[in-house]
């Protein structure tokens, strides 16, 4: 699966990763899996929301291989 | 009644945009409009040489959309139009023009600070400052809160 993220979230982990047997997984569990590795991000990623196919889900939303995941952090504005 | 939002990564030429504005506004009584610039100075007093701006593939372009159609609907304008600059914009160079047009010059005024106050806190930026402290990423500060909360 594709985790596309932005911002702070890109600078600490890489604008776009891939991610093996995430299957079944929920958002939520995603979001601590990557906390987990980059713990430097763990803060933000709290505070982003998640979108899958242009539309934000829930922590709770179950994921598929074929996802693509993206993790807003708070906005700058412009 | 015509609304402008555009995502731009190459130089924002200001005067460009305020003849473009012009032209659309032949009939009308007013135009105003605002250039934001990208500061050569952190809060902190520390010397920037570039702002950074992510931005969203999709949603950062309806963002600005978004709030230019609110921006007509809400003020009694004929004309509203938002350029913004994303990627790397040097320090001195323009990173936003927010320009509206009206028969009567209040509305105008209104149209482009409710333009500003909305871009500065709810356009899908993410806004680093480059220069001599290294890369800062930046989150809207109190008093930008505050002045988008004006217009309830």
């Amino acid at each position: 699966m594709k985790v596309r993220l932005y911002g702070r979230l890109a600078d600490a982990i890489g604008p776009e990763i891939e991610l093996p047997d995430v299957s079944g997984c929920s958002v939520a569990d995603l979001r601590e899996r990557l906390a987990a590795s980059h713990s430097a991000a763990a803060g933000a990623l709290e505070r982003s929301r998640a979108l899958i196919g242009g539309s934000f889900v829930s922590d709770e939303r179950k994921l598929a291989d074929a996802d693509l995941v993206e993790f807003l952090p708070p906005v700058s504005g412009g | 009644m015509s609304i402008v939002a555009l995502l731009e990564s190459q130089a924002l030429d200001p005067q460009l945009e305020l003849a473009e504005l012009t032209e659309a506004a032949r009939g009308d009584g007013a135009i105003v409009t605002f250039v934001g610039l990208a500061r050569p100075e952190s809060k902190d007093g520390n010397a920037v040489d570039a702002l950074v701006l992510d931005f969203h593939p999709t949603l950062t372009r309806q963002s600005l959309e978004e709030i230019a159609v609110a921006c007509g609907e809400r003020f009694d304008v004929s004309h509203v139009r938002v350029v913004h600059r994303c990627g790397t914009v040097p320090a001195g160079e323009p990173i936003v023009f927010a320009g509206a047009a009206s028969i009567h010059r209040r509305a105008a005024f209104a149209a482009a600070d409710y333009l500003m106050d909305r871009l500065k806190t709810e356009a899908v930026f993410w806004k680093r400052e480059v220069g001599d402290a290294g890369s800062t990423w930046i989150e809207p500060t109190e008093a930008d809160l505050a002045d988008r909360d004006r217009w309830g």
